[in-house]
């Protein structure tokens, strides 16, 4: 088993090119999301017309505010001017022109509902509280789990299982069989292997998320670091027993959307429960839900390993079971 | 070792590959099996090292039934294509299949030197594989079947690519182990390697055409040729090509 260990880092040594995607591609991919993601101090423009001065002036300290001398009939009028909304009364009311749903608009909305708060005062006003709240705007804080996750996932995914299906084509592995060899050594040496170097890759995403692009964490890193690195493993697992069902590498990148993109949707993205016809269910299936669920406990609701276990064994008995089914899964090369 | 082979089949699929094939190889011999392309050989010594099932029939080799694994560890293979890992260097390929063998850092050490010198790769023992040309690669493959010093060895089209001179000192080192008490199999197509084995046995069409010393066989020929052999039972001209 050890053999199958020191050649698989001895491989990665000598091909530093794979080497260097494994640990950089994934902080590369995450810094483009921490710029795109992160706080963008968006200033709306918002467009009145026949609004008392009032509600102007306190609009101007929300937004950029341009105001019209003639109500703007033409459709294409907020495309055109590059307005994010325009407010106009009538008899009818206050009327608030929107261009399309996104978080521009969503900006202009929270300008607006400031103002008016800024104006009346309600008697009985509402405050709003999150038990877990993160960073005001940021929204990569309250999505980085799932991020994180995700991306760790596919990259070790891909690695463990190209290597295996290279393996079976150049016959190394039935060379590798021919050896009085076990086979719970070679799936074992395998997942060690590859392991390692996602474990490597974990340790190397979390130290950059949390102390370069200072992403909030609120309980503690090295449990963060922890239940990456199950993951990892799961996704060496997962790779390899996929790479059974591909018969060449352009098989194994078609698998892709089959087997990760799904999970993207068990990661927490969409809360669980409100998936119809108990497809929800089908997370339990998925290692990154186990993963995600429990990052997303850590990162943002503070909770310690007496919380999470369950989330950490549930994991742990996903790699046994991926294990046993590639240790049967190579009686295929060899009935030993 | 010696190997028995006692009325194996095989199909794929449904084209019969091997059809009741029945073949003793005597200890301490070099055997060749001998045929064209697609007509089974390959097949046949991955049946005997057990590594694909036969659909019938048994193979046992010193008298234990394969699979078994207490034989693969006497056992050294060299696969048709290289069968190396491309990002590693020659010795590190060596030292991955002597640690499957379990081989200790200094017996391997003292093989994989010795190994390198007779395939002429002593030089070049730290170029990574994927750097070297395809003689160099077989050559490469070669050690790696012997890293272990295996009882049997079992080569299949060892010597394809590889220039005359360097295929002389193979021939001459794998009959030095013969008499040291290997039992060598060995495939070819390529007929003038014939002469450089004890016995010969000819596939054609998932059958044993001919079975014998070589000598034997040569004597058989009308002229000495050796790809006379192929012809000996008169049915290549009727011979259907199946696809």
């Amino acid at each position: 088993m050890l053999s199958i260990v020191k050649r698989i880092i001895g491989q990665m040594k000598n091909d530093q090119r794979s080497l260097g995607l494994l640990l950089f591609a994934p902080l590369l991919v995450l810094t483009l999301l921490f710029f795109i993601l992160g706080d963008s101090n968006y200033l709306p423009k918002i467009a009145v017309y026949d609004m008392n001065e009032k509600f102007v002036t306190e609009l101007e300290n929300h937004a950029a505010v341009s105001e019209e001398t003639e109500k703007p009939e033409a459709v294409d009028y907020l495309e055109i001017n590059g307005i994010d909304a325009l407010i106009w009364s009538d008899s009818e009311g206050t009327h608030i022109e929107l261009l399309e749903k996104n978080s521009k608009s969503a900006a202009a909305i929270e300008a607006i509902t400031d103002t008016n708060k800024a104006l009346q005062p309600a008697q009985n006003e509402m405050i709003m509280d999150y038990v877990y709240e993160t960073s005001g705007d940021n929204q990569l804080d309250s999505l980085a789990y799932v991020f994180l996750g995700v991306i760790s996932f596919f990259f070790v995914f891909i690695l463990s299982g190209m290597s295996f299906v290279r393996e079976r084509f150049g016959q190394t592995l039935e060379r590798m069989l021919m050896t009085p060899i076990s086979r719970i050594d070679v799936i074992g040496g395998y997942t060690l292997g590859y392991g390692l170097l996602a474990a490597v890759q974990s340790v190397v995403i979390i130290l950059y998320a949390v102390y370069v692009l200072q992403l909030q964490v609120e309980g503690s890193v090295a449990l963060c670091t922890l239940v990456m690195i199950l993951m990892a493993f799961s996704a060496v697992s997962v790779g390899a027993l996929v790479s059974i069902f591909a018969n060449n590498e352009l098989q194994l990148v078609q698998f892709i959307p089959v087997i990760i993109i799904p999970q993207i949707f068990f990661s927490g993205l969409i809360p669980i429960d409100t998936i119809p016809f108990g497809l929800g269910n089908l997370c339990y299936l998925t290692p990154i839900y186990y993963g995600c669920t429990a990052l997303e406990m850590i990162m943002i609701q503070g909770k310690g390993f007496l919380d999470i276990w369950p989330w950490l064994a549930g994991s742990v008995i996903f790699i046994g079971v991926l294990f046993l089914a590639n240790v049967t899964a190579l009686k295929k090369y060899r009935r030993l | 070792m010696r190997i028995e082979i006692l009325e194996v089949d095989k199909s794929f699929k449904k084209q019969r590959v091997l059809e009741q094939i029945s073949l003793t190889i005597d200890s301490g011999r070099i055997f060749c099996l001998l045929g064209a392309s697609g007509s089974g050989k390959t097949t046949l010594l991955r049946i005997m090292m057990g590594a694909i099932p036969t659909d019938g029939g048994i193979v046992t080799i010193g008298g234990i039934a394969v699979p078994n694994r207490q034989l693969l560890a006497k056992m050294g293979y060299m696969p048709q294509n290289e069968a190396l890992y491309e990002e590693l260097s020659a010795w590190e390929n060596l030292k991955f299949f002597a640690g499957l063998h379990r081989q200790s850092r200094k017996t391997f050490e003292a093989n994989a030197e010795e190994l390198l010198q007779i395939v002429d790769m002593a030089a070049c023992k730290n170029k990574l594989v994927r750097d070297c040309s395809g003689g160099m690669k077989k050559r490469i493959s070669l050690a790696v079947a012997l890293i272990h010093k295996p009882k049997l060895l079992v080569l299949d089209e060892p010597t394809v690519g590889v220039d005359p001179v360097l295929r002389r000192k193979i021939w001459l080192y794998l009959r030095q182990l013969r008499n040291e008490g290997t039992t060598i199999l060995v495939t070819t197509h390529v007929m003038d390697e014939v002469t450089q084995c004890d016995d010969a046995a000819l596939l054609r069409n998932g059958h044993i055409i001919a079975r014998d010393t070589v000598k034997n066989l040569i004597d058989q020929t009308s002229d000495g040729n050796i790809e006379e052999l192929f012809f000996i039972d008169n049915q290549s001209e009727a011979e259907v090509t199946l696809c």
